[in-house]
């Protein structure tokens, strides 16, 4: 269990004594066994959020906790599977080299080591890349070295600092693949990130945060059914939905096409009655995905 | 999966860059100081030289260089560059892992006399010149250089430079002072304190001999302060300075 009690962080200038909140009064907590999300513009306190968490800063007000204990008590007897946001290993190292190294670190046993590493060096497709130091690496492929050192250790606690940043769309599927292959009943999975749909996928919980405030926490299990959101409906020909849904207005220039606001239970029974009736269903799609919808209202856009 | 917990589990790693880098540079440097002094002596330093203090002339001329190589940047560099990040969300505390890389450095500068020693050898075939309070000195000279790198270094990447700025400043400040004495002059009050202010690298950086006494104890205590500090800074202050850095 992650807990963050009232926490904040202030930076102060030594010279000139002028102070900026990077977070401020936030109280949130992550359960074993979730994939917890955080999403915020830039600037949100996103960044800040994880160092606290990683004990590389002390909160200047509050206190965060991981299993009870102060985050670096934690780190440093049972270890973080963190990706950094900007993935930083020495530029010389090659690339088994650095996953040994992590791993040692990380404290796999040596009789493991090996197989270990490349055992992340397959599940990552680096295996074309075993002869190249890290300097040599794309953006992509640094961010899946990066991916791969955080999950040597096996971590019960992983941190993903924009995960996808970098990746082309193949290693970004893949990841989502990762990331359900990690979830597990006593582990807790953070992911940080811009991308709304990503987290909407991928996240039990998605913490909004917008100028170091925490403004909202959308829980995709309670929120969903009962949660209005924006459709578009597409049927072949004219159709009239507005009857069964009042407040259903027609796309302009496009015919056959809806626009409305609804739960998904009353837009599920809109259709059943209309494709009931003959009408022909060309697409349902939500305009908005039910996050992005939080994220544009938490944040004022 | 069960854990290796030794702290020592990085120490083979910590060798094995030391050892490709700073040992075989010192090596490289030693034998050819070596070869350079046969060069230009001949067989006068055989027969006539004390090879013993042409060894300690060089080792003098050369030791500051070493530690500030052995040390510089040790945990400074990390943080500058944020390699800290990944290394330190493993289970592995930070002063550890500084203090065995900085005693590992220890371990590489001891290796200097050996090297030139046995270049001297196989140069001039003069025996070896060792003597236990060679590398005493060359320890203590490390416990003072090499502990004040180590705790600067914990707050800038800078460290070696400030603790080149500190020596360069303090053996100025010294001669100042032992040449006012002769004069016979008041040595002014604001040296008196910056001398004692100042780590006692004159006192721990003369090759060969040890300070005696109480001035030993103080050379002695000095160092193991300052490598003290650095392992509570290391232990209390968060080695993020922001969000990102």
């Amino acid at each position: 269990m992650i807990r963050f009690e009232a926490a904040g962080k202030r930076y102060t200038s030594l010279v000139t004594r002028r102070t900026v909140t990077a977070l401020e009064d936030v109280t949130l907590e992550m359960r074993s066994g979730e994939v917890f999300g955080i999403a915020g513009p830039n600037g949100a306190g996103k960044s800040t959020l994880i160092s606290l968490l990683m004990g590389f800063l002390s909160p200047t007000a509050g206190r965060v906790s991981i299993a009870g204990l102060p985050p670096r008590a934690y780190i440093e007897s049972h270890g973080v599977g963190y990706l950094t946001e900007l993935v930083n290993l020495p530029p010389h190292w090659h690339v088994p080299d650095a996953l040994d190294r992590m791993a040692r670190l990380a404290g796999v046993p040596p009789a493991e080591r090996g197989a270990r590493v490349t055992d992340v060096i397959g599940r990552l497709g680096l295996g074309e890349h075993v002869t190249k130091r890290i300097k040599q690496l794309s953006k992509g492929n640094l961010q899946r070295v990066g991916l791969a050192q955080a999950m040597l250790g096996d971590a019960e606690l992983v941190v993903l600092d924009e995960p996808t940043h970098g990746l082309d769309p193949v290693w970004t599927q893949r990841f989502r693949t990762i990331v359900t292959e990690l979830r597990r009943p006593e582990r807790i999975v953070l992911i940080a990130s811009h991308n709304l749909d990503e987290l909407d996928s991928l996240a039990d919980r998605v913490a909004i945060l917008d100028h170091g405030h925490l403004q909202r926490i959308v829980d995709h299990a309670t929120d969903s059914p009962a949660t209005a959101a924006a459709w578009r409906v597409t049927f072949e020909g004219t159709v009239d939905v507005a009857t069964l849904l009042p407040g259903a207005t027609p796309v302009p220039g496009r015919g056959g096409s809806w626009r409305l606001v609804a739960t998904r239970a009353d837009v599920s029974r809109a259709l059943a009655v209309l494709l009931g009736q003959g009408a022909v269903l060309v697409e349902c799609v939500p305009e908005q995905g039910r996050l992005a919808s939080a994220f544009r209202e938490a944040v004022g856009e | 999966m069960t854990r290796d917990t030794s702290p020592f589990r990085y120490l083979a790693i910590h060798l094995k860059d030391v050892a490709r880098t700073q040992v075989l540079l010192y090596a490289v440097v030693a034998f050819g100081l070596a070869f350079v002094s046969r060069k230009f002596m001949g067989d006068g330093v055989a027969s006539g030289l004390d090879v013993a203090d042409l060894l300690r002339s060089i080792l003098g001329g050369t030791l500051m260089v070493a530690i500030l190589m052995a040390t510089g940047g040790v945990a400074g560099n990390d943080r500058k560059q944020g390699y800290y990040r990944a290394f330190f969300s493993k289970p592995m505390a930070p002063w550890s892992y500084y203090l065995q890389r900085w005693l590992v450095g220890l371990a590489a500068v001891l290796t200097i006399p050996l090297w030139l020693a046995l270049a001297f050898q196989l140069l001039f075939g003069t025996g070896s010149h060792l003597t236990l309070e060679l590398f005493a000195s060359v320890a203590l000279a490390y416990l003072v250089i090499g502990g004040a790198v180590l705790l600067f270094s914990t707050v800038t990447a800078r460290d070696w430079l400030v603790v080149f700025l500190l020596y360069f400043m303090q053996r100025r400040m010294q001669e100042a002072q032992e040449m006012l004495t002769r004069m016979g002059q008041e040595v002014p009050r604001l040296v008196q304190v910056a001398l004692t202010i100042l780590p006692p690298f004159d006192q721990a950086a003369g090759v060969g001999t040890l300070p005696s006494g109480q001035t030993l104890w103080h050379v002695v205590l000095y160092g193991v302060a300052m490598v003290a500090a650095a392992v509570a800074v290391l232990i209390f202050r968060p080695l993020g300075s922001g969000g990102r850095a």
